[in-house]
Formats: structure tokens, sequence, C-alpha cells
């Protein structure tokens, strides 16, 4: 619109045949590819379903331990009540109240004159008495609700029966058993003899 | 051309400004899921999967000075029951084939039958069991809970899961245990069935043996209930009590009770204190307090009885307490076990107060050892006066008297020193105090100053608990640091002056332990009715140590009202029984030479 314009030369006119030169220019013809090889495909497909085995086996291998964990603990969970169960009695029968209402009942009373043998001089400290009177019941003297009842039942007997014999055999089988018989294995309770 | 592809670029920005707002969606959701709400959505979902698990961590152990327990946490069971299921129907049960044995056959077992096996299990008869599921359906037609039994043990746990009842189910339920029963049972103290500490030791060092629940929760299979390895998750770590030590001897204990006990009915007596200390550390061997709650079963005794008085019991110590006068005053210069006083039945000093004697006397010429061997009020106030009532009363708080112990047993009484000695005590009171009127104590802080005049002057802090250790290992102890009070000279002459007490006093043949020296002074007292006066029974006791000429052990008596034999007697034979048991036990080694004479009289 401007004169400057109007009166500037005509800019150049590509020539046309320059562009279809560049344009159409063949494509350079590609290196003929090598064919792909079935190794690889192999190789690939292969550890693809290596690790989906190794996968499943691992899994399988978690979840049989899982069982395992599993029975290991009800185990536990058994034992741990066992040995609940028994450190109770064990606790129960250690009471000083269980052994003093035991060794009443074998008779035994306290001594309260100690008497000392020095060993140096062989020289007797104390005056030797004998213990005087008859055992007092102390069991009911310091209650224990958890040793009401132990005393008579089943499990407390069965240490006194001689070992090898039924508690209903127990007076025969203490004369029979000879002197020195090897110790055998205690069901209940330490062995002690059934004489006393 | 047509329309489209006239405007290409349209169509791709559609579809992209379609994708991205697409993915945009995506991405926000995706953020808000993964990050924003997951650890919401990650409890939601793992709630709905699996519940959690309370892990229980146990209560810590009491144990005594060798470790034996006495007092342990055990699992017990609550049984329960579905009343609604219960009446539902018959119970089916596989039962081997009678006709084959390798086959099962299934049987219908009415409700009367389950009721009855359960019931046996748990103790209980088999309508006291369709008794308590009529009950509650009495109370709601669809009650789908009720307790059988409460607290059962192991082995009845395991019998009822045998029963294998589908409308019965048994509930953890951690409790608490002591295999020694009544065996230190008013010091340790109890909790109750809801776990709470209640009393004791149990209450006041709850700090040590508090423990923690954890809880866990965690995938399963459906089918078995399998736990799914690495789905476990930890919510909150449990975390067992502490072990608190105690520096009683279990055995002693029970030996000190059953003799207590044994007096307490010989004698009638309302109640009774022993205590055995060690002289040399002042810890706490036995403290014996009949009548005695047994822990397992608190409720079988009177609740006054259940705490323990050698604490809790402040009263005017009588007699026992000439001894630490007379320390005090040896300690001050004033005198020594040889000065001389005549003591009169009845004394009336210028200040008005109107002393007199427990029974009617001639004047006796008295050393100081003899005013304590006749245990006389008139001659002790003698000696008293030489101190002013400031130096005695310092002399009490270093003696541990007006504060509590440093135990700090639970409502542990400190003792009345009836106020400060210039502003508070009247006439008659500043003559009182020197013979241990007018003034409480409690048992263990007389065993106190047994110990401090049996140690040589030095007073070892009191001990009941040597410590506590937590579940990581760590160990929490009491350093124990003595403190003078008297001087080594006036702590000897005031011990050889006990054991002339011992070897002459009016008791001598109740309270003999052949082979060994022994210190020790008895008294009878008055204990405060709680309303301002004093019962007119009377308190007896005995405190003194052995062997006199190496002080090992220290045991202090008190008996309340024996109304059969209402003097220092009825607590001598208590002492002789306690303290020979102690001396055996510990295989203390008899005295050599025997004890100094000293002169009682002029």
């Amino acid at each position: 619109m401007s004169a400057v314009q109007a009166q500037s030369l005509p800019a150049p006119r590509r020539v046309g045949p320059e562009r279809p030169q560049r344009r159409l220019r063949p494509a350079p013809e590609r290196a003929a590819r090598s064919k792909p090889r079935l190794a690889y495909a192999v190789i690939a497909l292969g550890g693809v379903a290596v690790i989906i085995v190794a996968q499943l086996l691992l899994s399988i291998a978690v979840t049989q331990g899982a069982y395992e964990i599993d029975a290991l603990q009800m185990q536990q969970t058994v034992l741990t009540r066992d040995e609940q169960k028994l450190s109770e009695d064990l606790d129960r029968v250690e009471s000083p109240q269980f052994l003093a209402t035991k060794a009443e009942g074998l008779g035994m009373v306290p001594n309260s004159d100690p008497v000392y043998l020095r060993l140096s001089d062989g020289a007797v400290l104390g005056e030797p008495t004998a213990a005087e009177g008859g055992a007092r019941a102390s069991a009911p003297l310091v209650p224990n609700a958890l040793i009401d009842g132990v005393p008579s039942n089943g499990k407390a007997q069965a240490g006194e029966t001689p070992i090898g014999g039924t508690p209903g055999q127990a007076e025969g089988a203490a004369s029979e058993a000879p002197a020195g018989a090897p110790a055998a294995p205690v069901d209940g309770g330490l062995p002690t003899p059934a004489t006393h | 051309m047509n329309r489209t592809s006239r405007h290409p670029m349209r169509r791709i920005l559609l579809s992209a400004a379609v994708l991205l707002a697409l993915v945009g969606v995506f991405v926000v959701r995706l953020v808000d899921i993964q990050i924003v709400r997951a650890a919401e959505l990650n409890e939601q979902a793992q709630d709905a999967r699996s519940e959690p698990v309370t892990v229980y961590g146990a209560r810590g152990d009491i144990v005594d000075t060798n470790g034996k327990v006495l007092a342990d946490s055990v699992m017990r069971y609550d049984i329960a029951l579905s009343p609604k299921q219960a009446t539902k129907g018959d119970v089916v049960r596989e039962v081997p084939d009678p006709d084959d044995p390798t086959k099962s056959k299934e049987v219908d077992v009415p409700l009367e039958q389950i009721a009855a096996e359960l019931g046996a299990v748990v103790g209980l008869t088999g309508d006291q069991v369709q008794g308590i599921i009529s009950a509650a359906l009495a109370d709601d037609p669809n009650s789908d809970f009720a307790y059988v039994a409460k607290l059962v043990d192991t082995e009845t746990y395991e019998q009822v899961k045998a029963l294998d009842i589908p409308w019965v189910e048994p509930y953890q339920h951690p409790s608490r245990r002591y295999p020694n029963g009544a065996v230190a049972g008013n010091l340790v103290g109890f909790i109750d069935p809801d776990g709470v500490p209640v009393a004791g030791l149990e209450l006041s060092e709850d700090k040590c043996l508090a423990s923690e629940d954890g809880k866990v929760s965690y995938l399963h299979s459906l089918q078995d209930w399998v736990r799914i390895p690495g789905t476990e998750i930890v919510h909150k770590q449990a975390h067992d009590g502490g072990t608190l030590k105690l520096t009683i001897d279990t055995d002693l204990q029970w030996a000190v009770q059953r003799i207590a006990e044994a007096r307490v009915q010989e004698t009638g007596a309302e109640w009774a204190t022993v205590t055995v200390m060690e002289a040399k550390t002042g810890r706490l061997l036995a403290v014996a307090d009949v009548p005695t709650v047994d822990p397992n079963n608190p409720s079988a005794t009177d609740e006054d009885d259940r705490g323990s008085r050698s604490f809790t019991a402040p009263f005017e110590p009588g007699s026992t307490f000439k001894a630490l006068t007379a320390a005090s005053v040896i300690n001050a210069g004033l005198a020594d076990p040889f000065s001389k006083i005549t003591a009169p039945y009845r004394i009336v000093f210028p200040n008005g107060a109107n002393i007199n004697d427990s029974s009617s006397h001639e004047d006796l010429r008295l050393t100081l050892t003899g005013v304590l061997i006749e245990s006389s009020n008139t001659g002790m106030s003698q000696f008293g006066e030489l101190m002013t009532d400031r130096a005695r009363y310092d002399d009490m708080l270093k003696f541990g008297l007006g504060a509590e112990t440093e135990v700090g047993f639970l409502a542990e009484e400190p003792g009345d020193l009836h106020g400060d000695p210039d502003e508070d005590w009247d006439n008659q009171t500043k003559y009182a105090t020197m013979f241990g009127q007018g003034l409480t104590t409690t048992a263990v802080q007389i065993a106190s100053v047994y110990q401090t005049i049996a140690n040589d002057g030095v007073r070892m802090p009191v001990t009941l608990v040597d410590g506590c250790v937590s579940d990581d290992g760590t160990e929490e102890t009491t350093p124990s640091k003595g403190e003078r009070v008297i001087s080594s000279e006036a702590a000897r002459e005031t011990s050889e002056m006990l054991e002339r007490v011992y070897q002459e006093a009016w008791l001598s043949d109740e309270w003999n332990i052949s082979g060994y020296r022994v210190a020790a002074k008895t008294g009878t007292a008055q204990f405060p009715d709680g309303e301002g006066g004093y019962r007119k029974e009377y308190l007896v006791s005995v405190s003194g140590f052995a062997p006199a000429d190496d002080p090992q052990f220290v045991v202090s008596v008190s008996i309340m009202n024996p109304v059969k034999m209402n003097s220092s007697a009825a607590s001598a034979p208590v002492f002789q029984e306690v303290m020979s048991q102690v001396l055996k036990k510990y295989r203390t080694v008899p005295s050599g030479a025997p004890a100094p004479e000293l002169p009682a009289t002029w």
C-alpha cells in the first residue's frame, strides 16, 4: 500500500524446478535387515518363563513356610500352656506352706537351738538340745489359697509311691524294692521312701 | 476436501485436550488415593481384611531377695457362651461309628447334656449352666453373650476347648498369681480382677511393674486362619513390666508369720507385727503382719487388715524408746552406763510434771543400766532432763522418727512427735517423751532406732525394695548410704546396757537364746483410739538385736491387746523364736565371750 512497496522490485521468484529436486530425493536404500534370530526369542521367552516359575515356586515355598510357621506357633502355644501349668504346679509345691505341711506330715519339728561344729579346732558351739514338742500344724497359720487341696491329690501322693508300683501296691512294693535300686523315671513328684 | 480434514489441528487439539483432561483426572485421583488419603485407606483396607489382635504384655514379677517369685502373671480365661445360639438347637458332634471304626458319624447332643458337660468342667451343675442361659434370655431374648466362668486356669480352658461347643468361646484374661499365698501378702498387696492394682507394693510400685499391651494385625487365609507372611502390622509394641526385687526372704517371712500368727491365736491378740532387719544395711528381711491377707483371696481378710501395720499403724512405743533416750544422753556426754540416780516410785518435777513407774516400789538406787533393766520411768526422766528438749527432739529426728521411712510404703505413717518441743510440748509431755509416751512411732521406725544402735551409731536407710529390673534389662537400685546419729562409743555402751536388760530383766527366762549374746528391751504402750484419747488395752512389744558382740539382725515385735496375757510376756517368746530362727537361718556363729558385767545398782 505504501509507495515504497509499490516501487520495490518484485522479489526474485524461486525457480520451480529446484523444489522437486529437493523434495523427491530417492530414499537411500536401507541395508537389508538381518533376520531376527530364533535364539533371542527363545531366551527372552525362556527368561520370562523361568521368572514366572521361580516366582511361583517361591510363592509356594513361602506359603508352605506360612503353614509350617503356623503349625509351629500352635505347637508353641500348647507348649507354653503346658509350661505354665507345670510351673504353676511347681510354684505351688515349692511354697513354704506346702513344704511345711509335708515336713510335718513326716513328723518333723523345727529345732530352734542351732549347734555348730567349728572345723578349725573341733569345738562345739551352742548347746545341743532336742527339738521340743509335737509338730504344730502350721498349715492354717499362713494361708495359701493356691495349695488348698493340693496335698491330698493324687499327684502329691504319687511321689511317695515306690517306683514301679501303682499306689495300690505301695506297701508290698516298698518291702520288695531292693536297696539301692536304680532310680526310675518319676511321674508326678520326687521319689521319697514310703517308710517314714 | 471435506471439512474435517480442513482443520486437522482442531481435531488433534480436541483429542489432546480430552486426553489431558482424562489423564489429569486419573493423576489427581491417583495422588489422592496413593498419597493424600493413603494412610486412611490403608487402615480401612486393613480393617476390612483383618482385626487388630491384642498382644498382652506381662505385668512384672515381684521376687524376694533370692529370686523366689512372690507375685507373677499368668494367663487365665473367661468362658463365655451365646445364650441365643445355645437354645437354637442341638449340637451336632462327630463320634466314631461303632459299626465301622474307620468312619465317624454325626450325632445330635441335646442342650441338657452339653450343659452338664460344660458345667462339670467349670465346676457348675448342668442346671446352673442352663440357668445362666435362661436368665440371660429372660433379660434379653436376643442375648448373645453371657459368662459361664471367669478366670479359669489353663487346664480348664483346654477341657472347655476339647468339648468343642460352637456357642462357647473362651477369652484370654491376664491375671495375677501369688504362689506363696499369704507369705508377705500384706506387703505385696494385690490387684483387682480387672488388673488394677489396689494395695501394697502392687500399687505403690506400679510404675515398675506395669506392662503395656500391644496391638498387631495381620492377614490370614480364609479357610484355616493361617497367617500370611509379610502382612503383619505392629500397631503398638507390647512391653512387659519390670521385675521388682524385694529385700524380703520368703522362707524367713513365712517362719516369722507363722510364729506371729500362732502367738496371736494363743494370746487372743487383736493384731501383731514382727519386723526383721539386717543390722548393717537396714534391709528388711521379714515384715510380718497378723492378720495376714492371702492376695490370692483378699476378700477373706477384713479390709482393715489388708495393709501392713508395721508401716501404717503408729503407736506410743513405751519403754522400748528408753534405749533411744539413753543413747542420746550418753552421746551428749551427760551420762554413762554407771551414772547414778535415785529412782522413787513417783516423782514431781519443778515444772509440775508428775511421773510414776508402772508398779509401786521403794526408792531404788540405780545406775543408767539399772534404770533400763528396771524400766523405771522416774529414773529415765532424771537422765532425760539432763538434755534440752530441743536436743532430744533433734536426736529423734536423726534416728528417723517423725518422718516416713525411706521405704515409702503405701499409706505409711510418719508418726507424731507431738509438734515442736518448745511450742507444743507441755510440761508432762516433755518428760513423757523420754520414756516413749506422748509421741508415736511405727514398728519399722523402732526397728530402725535399734538398727542404729546395733550398727555402731550409723543409721542405714530402711529398704524394702532392692530395685527394679525393667524388661530391657536395665536395673534401678537405690543407693544406700548411712548417716551417723550417735557416736560409736554411745552406741556400744547402749548396746551393752541392753544386753544387761536381756539378761537381768524380769523376762530373761522367756527369751533366752543359748549361745548368743542378745540386746533387747521390752515395752508396754498405749494405742491411740483415733479420737484423741487412748484405748485402755495395751500394745506390748520387744525390740532387740543379736549377736550383741557383732550385731547382725534386729527384731522388733509388737502385739496389740493380747487379752490372755496383757504384758510384754506375750511378745517375748515371739522375739525368742524369731531371733533364733533368724540366727539359725543365716548360720550366725554363736558369740564367744560373755557380755560385760555392768552394775545396775549402787
